[in-house]
């Protein structure tokens, strides 16, 4: 009886071992999968950008931003928009991205409203959602990263007012549909209105982000305002086609342009002088603190709040600043690609 | 001895003494176990061993399949991908704008530049896979929306573009553009991207006209391959026609895939040894793309159902030796407990105890060698019982014939002290009757040997036949010749004169006038034969055989003492005539006997007689030289 036992007392710790070492050689597996380190998402996640003219230089960079940010997370992404400025396009294609059910929606809104019914269904079929660069404050999105447009606007007077030397005639052209360029225009009137008595905002018209309406629209204002030292142009292509206007118009280089973003023609524009200083946006942020927000949210790495779903408490940051600086003539060369 | 066998012998020799070796010598209990063990663990571990080794084949070749069907899946969609962009180059050289923009040796108008990067924007709007579209001219002009020359340098130097002429308007994948003097604007490095390009050639002369350069990014073909993980630590890599990685993981298992294991075959398996692990890869080239997709996985870890399976079957055979163990300890046990308890049951039966009993109502076959057993004590108890009374019998048997020697004993000192007093009284009759008796008394005594020598016998016989003369005088005479031979030869005592009392009583006395009685002693077939005639009355035939019935229905060979002998030997002389004819073979018989009891049926007593003529008695008796020899 006592060698039976010695031998079950053999076979029992053989077996132990066995299943210790089994355990172990999972666990140094595990430790080789760890290596991947800090947050380690999976590539079926699919992460879905979605925003409106999709084709414009100006989403690049924000989608360059998504895309790193999902290369160092190790996910899918996804870009969709509507292909024309049409808040319908783009919230019909919301509704396909949702109806995909994927991980997590980064949005940059066509106006505030448009889109707040499809962003809540979402948010309720609990699929995270942050805005990005154009925002929509009435929806449920977690968060919203972007530009302080505002602050742009108040950064484009100042610099307005220091080139027309604080006197003259300025014009802003804009989308007045869009929360952000509103913003930017609101700042940039406040501002001239407050600090700069001696400007006068002598009209704030619709440019339809696209290059030759704004470029005709400028022509317009050169002709019926021959005195105008100053035009705000609050979105690239408006620049584009500001200066082209300007240049054609033979009034550069009295009348003074400030642009928006930072793509290849306002740089060009910029260098050659056309263009006196454009705003530069982060928007390489833009597209890579969505992602992270996004990826956040999905797998909850939040704060630790019982029922956080419905709790109502903030569990990203629901507002980022990504910043804005003044690109000029003397540090235009380091917005180039290298 | 020992010392003397030298090496390989004595170990030989060792080995085979062993006592394990010897599988008989093993108690039967550990033959049950081993068996129990052989036949219960042994099938479970062969049994696990050819799962394990089944599964490990099968699942091998499985993951083999599936790898090079999965790579099969990627190459297919890496062609889409390809196919999308040879199709976007064609789509852009078919553009009328575009083709004025080649062609023309005239700089196009600024609104119809707009146009065309407009065009072009559609096509990164609808491909978000697509980083940037370039489109050179032969003079070195380009459009693009996303990208631009770093410097003056003209376009139509760059490699890209070289390699695009010598296509000749073939769709060409370069894989990550490297040195070029394009940037995008958007920053996307050249790890990032992977480049196209197709040569546009004029259909009629065959100059190339311009050359479109498509990037396309290389998260599409990282997620589309990444996607394929195979085991823990595989994964798929693409390399393109030169060996040169186009998408390799973050921590691959092999940094740089030698473009020589691939070698020219379009699809294959092989495996090798990097860094001392067993790498298994297995590629397949895309002919479209001419990209080689290769999986590479450790063989070790192939896969996590082979460690299960492998689990489970270690666990299963744990479980059967757990059982297996118990259930031939019990099942040998439940056989070899009663086997050892009969066996202890015999040990104390043979120390001694016979009164145990095996207790045990069991049915098989030990309990019926318990029952044997427990049968064979109770016959050993009786025989034990028997013998036992015998030797109490024949003890008793001793004290009498003790006792009967003591009397006779005091008896001839008495017949001494007669005699010493007849002859001071001067009676000489007397003195010699006496002196006879004493003699007969002392032989047939004789210290209570049983064997005596022959001329005592025969010294015995005279004294008889002496106190006889004295009493009958001249009606009795007798002779003796003995056979000198016979000197130093032994026979049993008081074999003679019984018949010698019966001649006298029976032959002489019964007859008119003096008798003979004549006794000769000789040697005759290696026997002694004692002849001992008379020439009284003789016996009728009736009587004659009546007494030779009687010698010889007594049992020739003495057998085991029981209770059912007869003994016709206690019957005591009487009166009666019956009685007489008895006692009249009593003294025969009484010889017959001894003789036959001590030296077998061979030898004993033979009668003849006639009647008037005399009766003729031999005694056949073996030679005994020694006393020794022939004590019985």
């Amino acid at each position: 009886m006592k060698k039976l036992l010695m031998v079950y007392a053999v076979l029992i710790a053989t077996f132990m071992l066995f299943l210790y070492v089994y355990a172990f050689r999972e666990d140094t597996n595990r430790t080789e999968d760890a290596m991947y380190g800090g947050l380690h998402g999976d590539i079926g996640e699919k992460y879905v950008m979605v925003n409106f003219q999709s084709g414009i230089d100006y989403w690049k960079s924000c989608l360059k931003g998504f895309e790193d940010a999902s290369a160092s997370l190790n996910v899918s992404v996804e870009y969709r928009g509507a292909t024309q400025y049409d808040a319908n396009e783009e919230r019909t294609v919301l509704e396909q991205v949702i109806a995909k059910k994927p991980a997590g929606i980064a949005v940059s809104a066509i106006n505030p409203d448009a889109l707040v019914v499809s962003i809540n269904k979402a948010v309720e079929a609990g699929i995270p959602v942050v805005l990005f660069d154009s925002g929509a404050p009435k929806s449920k999105a977690y968060s919203f990263l972007g530009t302080d447009n505002y602050n742009a606007g108040v950064k484009a007077a100042n610099q307005m007012a220091e080139l027309m030397g604080g006197s003259g005639k300025a014009a802003v052209i804009t989308l007045p549909g869009q929360l952000n360029h509103q913003e930017r225009t609101r700042g940039f009137q406040d501002t001239i209105r407050t600090l700069y008595p001696d400007i006068q905002v002598i009209a704030v018209e619709d440019g339809k982000g696209d290059q030759l309406v704004s470029g005709s629209v400028a022509k317009r204002l050169l002709g019926e305002y021959p005195d105008l030292t100053g035009i705000f142009a609050t979105e690239a292509n408006g620049g584009v086609g500001v200066g082209n206007a300007v240049k054609e118009a033979g009034r550069l280089p009295k009348v003074k342009i400030i642009g928006f973003d930072t793509d290849k023609g306002t740089l060009d524009m910029v260098k050659s002088g056309i263009i006196s200083a454009t705003l530069a946006q982060g928007t390489w942020n833009m597209g890579y603190w969505s992602l992270m927000q996004l990826f956040h949210l999905k797998h909850g790495i939040v704060q630790q709040v019982a029922d956080w779903q419905g709790s109502g408490m903030p569990l990203v940051p629901t507002y980022v600043d990504t910043g804005i600086t003044v690109v000029t003539r003397q540090n235009v060369d380091s917005y180039y690609a290298k | 001895m020992r010392n003397n066998k030298s090496g390989v012998y004595g170990i030989l020799d060792k080995f085979q003494r062993a006592a394990w070796f010897q599988l008989n010598n093993w108690p039967i209990r550990y033959k049950l176990i081993m068996h129990f063990l052989l036949i219960s663990i042994l099938p479970a571990i062969c049994l696990g061993v050819l799962i394990a080794w089944a599964t490990d084949n099968i699942i091998e070749k499985q993951v083999n399949d599936h790898t090079s069907q999965l790579i099969g899946n990627v190459n297919k969609s890496l062609e889409f991908y390809a196919g999308n962009l040879q199709n976007m180059t064609y789509f852009i050289s078919f553009n009328p704008q575009i083709k004025r923009f080649l062609s023309s040796d005239v700089k196009q108008p600024e609104s119809e530049v707009y146009d065309m990067k407009k065009f072009l924007q559609g096509f990164t709007t609808l491909y978000t896979e697509v980083a940037g579209i370039l489109v050179v001219n032969a003079k070195g002009e380009y459009l693009s929306n996303e990208m631009y020359a770093r410097s003056s340098r003209s376009l139509t130097e760059e490699n890209w573009y070289k390699e695009a002429v010598e296509e000749k308007g073939i769709f060409k994948l370069i894989g990550h553009p490297s040195n070029r003097n394009v940037t995008t604007h958007v920053n996307y490095k050249d790890e990032d991207v992977v480049s196209v390009v197709r040569a546009i050639l004029d259909p009629e002369t065959q100059k190339v006209e311009g050359v479109v350069l498509i990037d396309l990014k290389l998260r599409v073909i990282a997620e589309t391959v990444k996607d394929v993980r195979l085991g823990k630590s595989g994964y798929l890599t693409v390399i393109d026609d030169q060996g040169d990685s186009i998408y390799t993981p973050v921590h691959p298992i092999v940094s740089k895939l030698e473009r020589a294991w691939i070698d020219e075959h379009p699809s294959g398996e092989f495996s090798k040894d990097i860094g001392g692990k067993q790498v298994q890869f297995i590629f397949r080239k895309s002919p479209f793309t001419n990209w080689t997709t290769v999986g590479v996985f450790s063989t070790k870890e192939t896969v996590m159902e082979v460690r299960e399976i492998r689990l489970y079957i270690i666990c299963f055979i744990f479980v059967v030796c757990l059982l297996g163990i118990a259930a031939s300890t019990y099942l040998s046990y439940t056989i070899s407990k009663p086997i050892w308890q009969l066996m202890s049951f015999m040990r104390r039966a043979e120390d001694g105890n016979l009164s145990i009993r095996f207790k045990d109502v069991r049915q098989d076959e030990v309990g019926m060698l318990g029952r044997s057993f427990n049968a064979m004590l109770l016959q050993i108890t009786k025989l034990i019982g028997l013998v036992e009374e015998e030797q109490r019998k024949k003890r008793e048997a001793e004290l009498r014939s003790l006792q009967a020697h003591i009397k006779p004993h005091f008896l001839y000192n008495t017949l001494d002290t007669i005699q010493w007093l007849s002859r001071k009284s001067g009676a000489h009759e007397v003195t010699e009757v006496v002196e006879s008796l004493s003699r007969l008394f002392r032989i047939g005594l004789s210290k209570g040997n049983e064997i005596i020598p022959l001329e005592e016998e025969i010294a015995h016989i005279e004294s008889y036949l002496k106190i006889q003369k004295t009493r009958y005088r001249d009606k009795l005479h007798y002779s003796l010749d003995i056979d000198p031979m016979l000197e130093g030869l032994y026979v049993l005592k008081v074999i003679l004169q019984p018949i010698v009392e019966n001649a006298i009583y029976h032959g002489i006395k019964e007859r008119r006038g003096p008798g003979h009685i004549a006794i000769q002693a000789y040697l005759a077939d290696e026997r002694i034969q004692l002849e001992i005639s008379d020439n009284g009355v003789g016996m009728s035939t009736e009587v004659l055989h009546q007494l030779r019935k009687s010698l010889g229905t007594y049992p020739q060979k003495s057998g085991m003492p029981s209770s059912q002998q007869p003994a016709p030997s206690l019957i005591l002389p009487g009166d009666s005539q019956e009685e007489l004819d008895t006692a009249k073979g009593y003294g025969i018989k009484n010889v017959q006997e001894r003789i036959q009891l001590t030296y077998g049926a061979s030898y004993g007593v033979h009668i003849d007689s006639e009647p008037g003529k005399g009766t003729k008695v031999t005694i056949y008796h073996p030679v005994i030289k020694r006393r020794e020899a022939g004590r019985a």
